[in-house]
This record gives structure tokens, C-alpha cells and sequence, in this order.
């Protein structure tokens, strides 16, 4: 399948300052980001960027998973559900009678744990078997655990779940405005974007890229393959966890709609539209995907459609990236760059296939 | 069967006595103590009951999933979405003609055509990408249901059986026993042990199909060795537009099944590609018989569930599939 | 057999068998390695010569008896754990990671034997197993083309880096698996020159149809032929022998 090809495996870097390094465009992007504040209004900034960014992580997990280990888990969206939950239930809620109302220090990290430790487990199992194998026990588990929320009373408070659940007061600042808002969520968003980038030359992310490529050759290197596997699932959990937390405090609530099968395969979808071969995808597929859910309403009600058709729309869209272009937006920016480079002479693509 | 007992005589001793205490709960009349521990015999009889009738639409839209699985390796996440759609082509169908008979042929043949369409322009032009095939049925899917919601609305549609299919039919099961000593009998619905039975004669059709017939030994062989059966000149996609066809086709069939005893609504469709999902996976991909075990399993679990801890009946049916991914991640009755 | 006379052997396989179904590809196969010692495997296609690396390296378990590894039963061991122990090997055909540079080929080998191998920290310039690593392309001369993808290689340089990474870590013995095949006169003379060149203390056994290079590098000769162990003697008992002749050697020279 073209989206794992193994060419994609990074070198390791060895040459000296990283700083002249990063490309400009990256520059022009990160200083953009930082002044969109007084670019945009509270709506875009709360809305559409924080939202992007909450997606973005939650699929950054699955793209770190499915991009570098070759494992597609559509259990991601569970993970950042558990802790989400675990925020609302150790923390505080309007639900007082489950909430503990402990410190947002003991709830965070304890919530972040919890989905770890589970992610652990989601990935102990799907790591038995392989492929294809993979989405279908993962999709299973993600169906399980949102039946189970949704029928258990005394910890998940059932259909209704948990709402009033605020992020805590710190510095004295209100983080659920629109610019905190936006500055969190930038800020662990690009924490994470730039962690999964140094890990992928880490000897951690390189000996999972290897796993995906030929996990054979990987054990007689000496490497235990199944563990490997497990901890890429532990490890990717911690993005998806604290995406599932902000996600919890934007919309100030979580219930089993948020981790519901059709969230679960959005994140899929957020994925794959963006691209799995570099972190920045996640974020180009979670805004693509966050600007078509806001603005589809009027395109479509434009078009003399009702507003409710807007997962026809992303269907499509997805079909026809996961047709013509299996990798994505990435993909289709790399085909459009390899076509500007074209030898004119032989009419030959440039870069290395 | 005797190599299995000889093989795993611990295994073969517990199927024994569990199918002696299930024997004996269904046809003994209770004792006080039982009946205060677990409730009424009516109640758990109509559970076990349930559950093997699910069990046997769990088999009908699982075995079409594992059978394209099985030969062609195509994994058509779409199935649910032909379930559903082939439930209400049959309501259509039933309420226009008013012959609830004819839903039957009619989901079949309409979900087999869109089953040739999906071979033919999806998955012959990304033959062994079994990865990008779950994608674009995922997409699939979702643009399938979106269709369905805008066509159908969100309402539950029920297939309504004949007359005499309608109305609950004497069993010999004794339930109780009245003071005055006369035995009192379960009443069970007629129209779903007419559904078990006829997918019980399915699923023997199908598995004489396989083992038995010229064309059964083609398609095993191609599970087995594609590139041989191509090698030998059968006309490889032929049969695999035939198995695909008849796999969606009984997708849309056991949607009827489904409108009938259940109902069809938006959402049903995840809900039954899920079942099927677990029933192979428990099961064992591309194996008829062990999606007969897994789909038992699975709907016998769901229906105790539902009675016994009515919380907790998703999560009973996830920890059979995550003992048996612990266990034997290739399925009860899967190859290794 | 006590527990000191098993200690004595590097590799010992006692009555190894393994079938896939009902075809036994190796049926009984017992013999021992002393540490250090240079040993050539020969047979024809199909006598069962990968097969046996496969069972030692746990790549695939042997259907039954024993492996031993410097004394330890190693046989229900996973192939990381053998490998751990000292235990290397190359493939028949190669199988490198195509999207890596050559240095990071070897230096994935390199860390695949030491500790770190869930490090999400990269390597400093000084790490030592990157300088470890370049020794190890030095050893086996692929150090100038130490950024190339492998993808960029010539056949004969990919077969010199499977060599590299079979040689990462501290080996104590390796198994080649026909790392002639496919070489130029000139590449086989510089293989033999590495295998030759090798520490006293590692042992190997090395699969190898051409004769030239397998009895040059080694200083004892195991023949197969069907899944058995056929013959065992020096390389030049073995050149004599007229039923290796007839059944082996006619064959390979025509």
C-alpha cells in the first residue's frame, strides 16, 4: 500500500545547527500562527483553530501510529475520550454527585495515565494481530467502549455524560476565552508536532519505522517487536490524551456522542485526508475537515441542499483523496512539487521513488 | 470431531458438560432454588431462544463478509451499509406488493448487483491493498448511510411477517408447572424459528456448497492458492464477482431478516458491521463454520446481556472477543 | 551428555527436526559448533540449508528437539533474545531497510544489541554507537557510501552492508547465508578476505555454493542433502569423498 512505503524513513540528523535548518516556510507559518490573534475573530480562533488543533493531536496519535508504525488504530479517538472523562470525573463538573472535585494537578495527570494505561491494553491486543486485522479489533474496541460509557451510570453518568466541565483557573486567566484558548492549544499542539518530528530520528521512532517496514529482519536485529508495537500505542496516547482534554474543555462537556463510532472514524479520516507521512498532516486534514463542518452548512444550503448533508460531503472527500491520492493533501503537494521539478527533457519526476 | 477430542480432551470435557447443563436447564422442569438464583425458566429460555435466533442473522450477514474476506481478501467495511439498504429495499418491496416472501429475492438481487458494481469498480483496481479497500468502503459507507438518512429519514421501519408467520407457536418446553399439575408451555414466535431454521439451511447450503460441489472446490482453491487457480485457466474474476455477489446479496437478505424481527433505522448499519466484525474475528476470518460458532456466541451473549446484567451486555460480548484474540488471535476456528 | 561437555560447543542442535505439514524439510539434524570454528554448510537447492538457519535463529521454531547457545537452551526463545545472546545472521536475499541512509542501517543493527532501543532521544555526534558504527562500515568498506540510501546501492554493496550488520554488537557467532551469491570475482575475493579477517573468537557457519569461498573460509564442512545431515568432515575429506562427488560437486561443475 502506497501509504507505507519505506523511503519516507528519516535519516538521522547529524549535521549542526538546527536552526538555519528549518525551513522558511515553517517560520512564515509559526509567526502567522502566533499573530492570528489580532488577525482573527474570537469565533475562528476558538472555533476553528482551537478545534483544528484539538483534532490535529488526536490524529497526530493515529498518524504516528499508522505513518511511522504501520498500525491504523481507530481507537484514538477513545483514548483522548478516557482522559477527557477521567478530567471530568476526578475534577470537577456539574455533575457533582460523580465528580471528585480534586485539584486540576491530581486530575490531568492522572487522566493522561488512565488513558495511557489504556492505550497500553487497546494496544497489548490489537498488536496480536496484524493488517488489516488491526482496524477491525480496534474499531470493535472503540464500539465496546462507547456502549459501555454510555450504559454505565455510576462512573460515566450514561447518555447525558458530563457537562460544565471547565479548565481550571490558572494565572488568573480564563482559559475557555477565545485567545487563551487558542495560545493552549497552539502551544501543545506545536509541543507535540515538534516531539513527533525529534522522535521520528530517535532511535524509538526509527526502530518502529523499521517494524513497519519488515518486522522480521527488525527481531533478528534484536529488537522484540511486540514491544515495540505496545509502546508505540503508549506513547501515542499522550498527544490523543491531551487532545481529548482540551477537546472536553472547548465544548466544556463529554458524553458517549463525543467517542462515538462516527467521531472514531472522522479521526481516520482527519488522517488520512491530511496525509500519514509527516506530523503536519493531521493538522491540514483537522483543518480542512474543521473549515468543511463549519462552512458546509451555507455551501450547501447554497447549492439548494439541505445543511444536513454535510457528511455526504465529507465521504466524498474522503473517497476521492483515498482514490486518486492515497497519501493525502501531502501527497498531492508532494505530486505537484515532483511535477514543477520535472526534467523537461526526459519528463521525468524528480526525487527519489 | 474425534481428532479434536483426542487433541484437546480438557476443551472437549468442558463443551460436554456445558452442553449437558444448557440440555438439562432447557428441558428439566426447575427447581425452586434455580429459579430464585436466575429468575423464571420462561425468562432465560427466552434469552437462550433470542439469542441462537440472533445468532442466526449474526450468521447470515457475517458469512457474506467472511466468504468475500475469505476468497478474495477484500475487506468490505461497506457490508453494514448493504445490510441496512437491503432491509429497506425489502420493506419497499413488501409494503408495495404486500408479499413479505418477495422482500427476500428483492434485497438479494439489488444488494448482488450493487455487489457487482462495488467488485467491479472498487475492488478489482486495488486488488491485495486491503488497507486502502478498508478506506474506500469506509468512505462508502458514510456516503451510503448519508444517503440512506437523507432517502429514509431517521424513523424505525418494521417489516411486518405474514399472518401465518405472525403470533407466537407452541413449544414443548415446559416453563412451569401450574398447581394443578398441568405443564405449562413456552410460546415462542413463530416467525423467528422459521428464520433460524432458514438460515440454518443457508449455512448448510453454503457449507455443502463449498466442500462439496466443483465450483466449491474452485473457490476453496482460490483461498487457498489464487495465483494456481488463475494458473489453471478458471476465469478467476467470474467466481470472485459470483462470491461477492452472493455475499452482498445475503447481506441485503438478512437485512429483511432484520426489519422483521428488528427494526431498521439509521445506525443499524454500524451496529450490524460490528457484529460481524466481532463474530469473524471470534469466529475466525473466512471460515463458515466458525462464523456459525461466533455468531452463536455472539448473539447467545448479547441476548443473556441483556437479561441478566442489561448494563453490561456490550461489554460481555467484547470480553469473548478479547479472550479470544488472547487466546487464539486467529479464531476459534481460524488457520493460524 | 553433562552440562560441561555442552558448554563446550558455541551451537549444538540435537535432533532438530521441522516439517511445514507433511513435508519434512529437515529431519533430525544433530551436530555442534566449537566457539571460534568456521564452519560450511553444502547441499543443493532444497536440502533444507535456510531452513536450519531459520530454526536457529528462531525465525521460524523447529517442529522438535533442542537448540543450545553456548550451553543455554535456546529454543523456545524468541529471535530477539537469541540475537541478544550473540547470536547474528544474513539473509539469503537481502533484507535491508531500502528508505534508510547506510549509516543508519548499521547503526539500527548497532543499537538493536544495546540498550536504548526505546530511547527517544537521537543520537549525539558522539554517540558511541555511531562511531561503532562507522568502524563497521570501515571493516567492510561501504564507509564511502555511508549517506546513501539503500535503495542507491549496487547488489554487491548491499551484501557487504547485510555483513556490516551481522558483525554489530559483540557477535560470538553468525550465520551467513550465501553471502557470495551474485558477486563479482573481485567482491568475493575481498568477502573471503573479511570472513578470513574475522576475530579468532567468532565462529560461523556459512551456506555457500561456491565451493572456492566456502572451503577457504572454513575449517569444517557439514553436507546436506534432503533435510539430513549427509557428511561431515575437513574441506578436503569432503573434496575427495565420491559420494559428495557424485551427488554434489558433479552436479555444481557440470
Amino acid at each position: 500500500m502506497a501509504l507505507f512505503e519505506p523511503h519516507n524513513i528519516s535519516r538521522i540528523d547529524r549535521s549542526p545547527g538546527w536552526i538555519e535548518r528549518i525551513p522558511g516556510p515553517y517560520w512564515a507559518l509559526a509567526i502567522l500562527l502566533l499573530i492570528m490573534p489580532s488577525l482573527a475573530s474570537d469565533f475562528v480562533l476558538f472555533q476553528i483553530f482551537g478545534w483544528s488543533f484539538i483534532l490535529g493531536m488526536i490524529a497526530l496519535s493515529l498518524m504516528f501510529l499508522a505513518g511511522y508504525g504501520g498500525m491504523v488504530s481507530v481507537a484514538q479517538m477513545s483514548v483522548a475520550g478516557i482522559a477527557g472523562y477521567m478530567v471530568a470525573i476526578f475534577g470537577e463538573s456539574a455533575i457533582d454527585q460523580i465528580s471528585m472535585g480534586w485539584p486540576w494537578f491530581v486530575a490531568i495527570p492522572l487522566g493522561i495515565l488512565i488513558a495511557a494505561i489504556l492505550a497500553t491494553c487497546v494496544g497489548w491486543l490489537a498488536v496480536r494481530t496484524e493488517g488489516i486485522y488491526t482496524i477491525m479489533i480496534t474499531l470493535a474496541i472503540a464500539a465496546a467502549f462507547f456502549y459501555f460509557c454510555r450504559q454505565n451510570y455510576t462512573v460515566f453518568n450514561g447518555f447525558s455524560g458530563f457537562n460544565g466541565v471547565l479548565p481550571p483557573e490558572l494565572f488568573g486567566v480564563d482559559w475557555r476565552t477565545a485567545v487563551p484558548f487558542y495560545y493552549l492549544c497552539l502551544f501543545w499542539a506545536a509541543l507535540y508536532f515538534l516531539v513527533v518530528l525529534y522522535v521520528s530520528r530517535s532511535p524509538f521512532g526509527l526502530a518502529l519505522q523499521g517494524v513497519r517496514d519488515n518486522p522480521r529482519r527488525m527481531a533478528a536485529l534484536g529488537y522484540n517487536v511486540t514491544a515495540h508495537r505496545v509502546a508505540a500505542y503508549t506513547a501515542a496516547s499522550i498527544p490523543a490524551a491531551t487532545g481529548g482534554i482540551l477537546l472536553t474543555w472547548q465544548s466544556a462537556q463529554i458524553s458517549p456522542g463525543t467517542i462515538s463510532i462516527g467521531p472514531a472514524i472522522d479521526i481516520l479520516v482527519v488522517a488520512i485526508v491530511g496525509g500519514l507521512r509527516h506530523p503536519i498532516g493531521p493538522f491540514i486534514g483537522a483543518f480542512v475537515y474543521v473549515l468543511l463542518k463549519t462552512f458546509a452548512v451555507d455551501f450547501l444550503t447554497s447549492l439548494g441542499l439541505s445543511g444536513e448533508r454535510f457528511q455526504l460531503i465529507i465521504g466524498l472527500g474522503f473517497l476521492v483523496i483515498v482514490f486518486w491520492s492515497p497519501d493525502g493533501v501531502l501527497g498531492l503537494w508532494e505530486k505537484f512539487r515532483n511535477w514543477q521539478k520535472r526534467d523537461p527533457l526526459r519528463g521525468q519526476e524528480g526525487g527519489i521513488e | 470431531m474425534r481428532r479434536f477430542a483426542s487433541r484437546h480432551p480438557w476443551w472437549s470435557a468442558i463443551i460436554v458438560v456445558v452442553a449437558f447443563i444448557l440440555l438439562w436447564m432447557m428441558f428439566a422442569v426447575w427447581p425452586e432454588w434455580l429459579s430464585d438464583l436466575i429468575g423464571s425458566k420462561k425468562l432465560f429460555l427466552n434469552a437462550l431462544f433470542n439469542g441462537i435466533t440472533l445468532g442466526g442473522l449474526y450468521f447470515l450477514v457475517a458469512s457474506g463478509f467472511t466468504l468475500i474476506f475469505g476468497l478474495m481478501r477484500n475487506v468490505n467495511l461497506a457490508h453494514g451499509s448493504l445490510y441496512l439498504l437491503g432491509g429497506y429495499v425489502g420493506y419497499f418491496v413488501a409494503s408495495w406488493t404486500g408479499y413479505w416472501l418477495l422482500a427476500f429475492p428483492a434485497a438479494f438481487i439489488v444488494m448482488a448487483l450493487l455487489g457487482l458494481l462495488f467488485q467491479y469498480f472498487v475492488f478489482r483496481r486495488m486488488e491485495g491493498e486491503d488497507l486502502r479497500q478498508t478506506l474506500v468502503t469506509i468512505g462508502i459507507s458514510i456516503v451510503v448511510a448519508d444517503l440512506m438518512l437523507w432517502s429514509f429519514g431517521g424513523d424505525f421501519y418494521n417489516i411486518n411477517p405474514p399472518e401465518w408467520l405472525s403470533g407466537p407457536m407452541d413449544t414443548f418446553f415446559i416453563t412451569a408447572v401450574k398447581s394443578s399439575g398441568d405443564y405449562v408451555f413456552l410460546r415462542y414466535p413463530m416467525v423467528r424459528v422459521v428464520i433460524f431454521a432458514a438460515s440454518v439451511v443457508i449455512g448448510l447450503a453454503m457449507w455443502i456448497a463449498l466442500n462439496r460441489t466443483r465450483i466449491g472446490m474452485l473457490i476453496r482453491a482460490g483461498v487457498d492458492d489464487r495465483d494456481m487457480l488463475s494458473a489453471t485457466g478458471v476465469r478467476i474474476q467470474l467466481v470472485f464477482l459470483g462470491v461477492f455477489a452472493f455475499g452482498a446479496g445475503l447481506a441485503g437478505a438478512a437485512g429483511v431478516v432484520g426489519g422483521t424481527f428488528q427494526s431498521l433505522a439509521p445506525g443499524e448499519d454500524t451496529r450490524f458491521l460490528l457484529a460481524s466484525l466481532v463474530v469473524v474475528i471470534v469466529g475466525g476470518m473466512g471460515s463458515i463454520p466458525g462464523t456459525a460458532i461466533g455468531a452463536l456466541l455472539v448473539g447467545v451473549a448479547e441476548q443473556f446481556g441483556s437479561v441478566y446484567f442489561p448494563t453490561y451486555a456490550v461489554v460481555l460480548t467484547f470480553l469473548i472477543m478479547v479472550a479470544v484474540l488472547a487466546f487464539r488471535p486467529q479464531g476459534i476456528m481460524g488457520r493460524s | 551428555m553433562t552440562p560441561s561437555t555442552a558448554t563446550e560447543s558455541a551451537l549444538e542442535l540435537r535432533n532438530v527436526s521441522k516439517s511445514f505439514g507433511a513435508l519434512a524439510a529437515l529431519s533430525d539434524i544433530t551436530f555442534s559448533v566449537r566457539p571460534g570454528e568456521r564452519r560450511a554448510v553444502l547441499g543443493s537447492n532444497g536440502a533444507g540449508k535456510t531452513t536450519l538457519f531459520n530454526c536457529i535463529t528462531g525465525d521460524f521454531p523447529p517442529t522438535s528437539g533442542n537448540i543450545r547457545f553456548f550451553g543455554e537452551d535456546v529454543t523456545d526463545f524468541a529471535p530477539y533474545e537469541r540475537i541478544r545472546r550473540g547470536l547474528r545472521r544474513t539473509y539469503q536475499i537481502s533484507l535491508l531497510f531500502a528508505g534508510l541512509s547506510v549509516a543508519d542501517n548499521v547503526y539500527l543493527a548497532c543499537r538493536g544489541v544495546s540498550r536504548g532501543r526505546f530511547s527517544f532521544i537521537r543520537p549525539r555526534r558522539n554517540d558511541v554507537l555511531l562511531q561503532s558504527a562507522e568502524e563497521l562500515m570501515h571493516t567492510v568498506r561501504i564507509d564511502g557510501v555511508r549517506d546513501h540510501l539503500v535503495s542507491e546501492l549496487s547488489y554487491g554493496q548491499q551484501r557487504q552492508l547485510e555483513i556490516a550488520m551481522a558483525l554489530a554488537g559483540a557477535p560470538r557467532f553468525i550465520l551467513f547465508d550465501e553471502p557470495a551469491a551474485g558477486l563479482s570475482p573481485t567482491e568475493r575475493a575481498e568477502l573471503v578476505n573479511i570472513l578470513t579477517g574475522l576475530p579468532a573468537h567468532i565462529g560461523f557457519i556459512i551456506i555457500e555454493h561456491d565451493m572456492d569461498v566456502a572451503l577457504r573460509v572454513s575449517d569444517y564442512v557439514t553436507m546436506m542433502h534432503n533435510g539430513r545431515v549427509f557428511k561431515e568432515g575437513k574441506p578436503a575429506e569432503i573434496e575427495e569423498d565420491e559420494e559428495v562427488q557424485s551427488l554434489y560437486l558433479g552436479g555444481a561443475h557440470g
